[in-house]
């Protein structure tokens, strides 16, 4: 399980596309819904899940970092599931 | 549904941009009749191509063949696909393959590679792929992890290794990739040849599903596992290609445009050349694409089917192979009056004789 202080990337193979709201996969794409793009494009690889929630805090104001940081979570847990992420 | 695409965006590209290959595998998809060297489509063609079909809406671009590394341009393929926007997944053998040209297929942009195996052992694999590769796959997957793309694999399965699908998995799982594929033999183009020979029994196949399904349940978050059941053994039909004319466009070597693999086994088809039209009038309007799109040409038992928005009426090529009637009911539906031609297949028949390409 991933936490605070986990530095996810995309798995090989995947990538956000420039214009549509779509992550490409191998064999497919994935329709991004709500934050998930804003989420995915602060996963680089060198961020941890603490500093993409504090980053995106300031975007979203008046949200909760402690809400924000389980949403991240709960999202990269799924996808890491799927294969999209990795930890 | 409606005949018009307007509603529908296509997001595949599949370019056979060779039929040149150096396996002679006996499930071979392509068909019977090879394309030539000599009549194959140009890189500036090519190029052009990759263009129209990312202004269509077009995503992923699938470099398959024959083995497209018979192409010597093809870093530039690569590279064209990527500037043109699209997603770059290549089909490949692995025969010609070596570290400097992964180098050169790697700054080109590739982003997915696709390595398939026949079999677990040496003799067999060679034995199905008419050639001798199998060691050669094995040695090339360490070098194929040290660059950034997504690496496949693809087990092809049918009668002949079927029982040893826990095996293959563990050997695949050694290997260490990001996807797994368990790819059943589709009875098309070649492959319908070695049908009785490579059919597998429904005991194989269902002896099968338990292990694969605690694969995949084994492997999650680590290697994604995808497998598709063989539509002989099912009792509706798939929805081939995601649907004629409604997800996907192939590319044949000399520029002709088909719905699928096979279509060109279909009557009376005529395919339009991207060298003499637009993508999108082909997509949009030939009379290829357009001629089993919607439900305009479906028999009444298929019109008044719940299930004709999932599977959009199953597969023409199959019908045709199977019926001689390409607007007849799929026969892997049971509802279809000739579904017990698919009952008597899956009964192979005795020791057929492997039949490769000459």
């Amino acid at each position: 399980m991933m936490d605070s202080n986990t530095i996810p990337k995309l798995a090989p193979g995947c990538r956000l596309h420039p214009m549509e709201e779509i992550l490409l996969v191998p064999e497919g794409a994935l329709n991004l819904t709500g934050p998930t793009r804003d989420i995915l494009l602060r996963v680089d690889g060198s961020r941890s899940v603490l500093a993409i929630a504090e980053d995106l805090c300031q975007q979203y104001s008046g949200a909760n970092i402690a809400d924000i940081q389980a949403d991240i979570l709960g999202l990269l847990d799924r996808m890491q599931q799927r294969g999209f992420i990795r930890a | 549904m409606d005949r018009n695409a307007s509603q529908l965006i296509t997001r595949s590209l599949i370019a056979e941009v060779t039929h040149r290959c150096p396996l002679h595998c006996l499930y071979c998809s392509n068909p019977l009749e090879l394309k030539l060297a000599a009549e194959e489509l140009s890189t500036d063609d090519w190029k052009r191509t990759f263009d129209q079909a990312a202004a269509l809406g077009i995503v992923h671009l699938h470099l398959t063949g024959g083995e497209p590394l018979a192409r010597k341009d093809l870093p530039e393929l690569i590279r064209a696909g990527r500037n043109a926007g699209l997603y770059v997944n290549m089909i490949t053998s692995g025969l010609g393959l070596n570290e400097q040209r992964m180098v050169e297929l790697a700054d080109a942009g590739l982003e997915h590679i696709q390595l398939s195996f026949q079999d677990l052992d040496e003799a067999s694999a060679n034995h199905i792929a008419g050639t001798r590769a199998h060691a050669h796959k094995l040695a090339l997957v360490p070098i194929l992890r040290k660059f950034p793309w997504a690496l496949t694999i693809n087990l092809v399965v049918h009668r002949m290794n079927l029982d040893r699908i826990e095996e293959f998995i563990s050997l695949a799982e050694q290997l260490g990739p990001d996807r797994l594929e368990i790819a059943h033999v589709q009875y098309y183009g070649w492959a319908l040849k070695n049908r009785s020979l490579l059919m597998p029994t429904l005991e194989q196949v269902q002896r099968s599903l338990p292990i694969i399904e605690a694969a995949r349940r084994r492997l999650e978050g680590k290697i994604q596992l995808e497998a598709v059941l063989p539509d002989y053994f099912s009792n509706f039909p798939k929805a081939c290609m995601g649907g004629w004319g409604r997800q996907v466009i192939l590319v044949d070597p000399t520029g002709q445009a088909l719905p699928c693999h096979a279509a060109a086994v279909i009557p009376g088809m005529n395919f339009d050349n991207v060298l003499d039209q637009e993508l999108s009038w082909i997509w949009n309007n030939s009379e290829a694409f357009t001629r089993f799109r919607g439900d305009a040409w479906m028999p009444s038992t298929c019109l008044s089917c719940e299930r004709k928005e999932r599977d959009f009426g199953g597969c023409r090529c199959q019908a045709l192979l199977l019926t001689g009637n390409a607007e007849a009911i799929d026969p892997v539906c049971s509802l279809s009056p000739d579904h017990n031609l698919l009952i008597d297949l899956r009964q192979p028949s005795n020791d057929p004789l492997p039949i490769w390409r000459s």
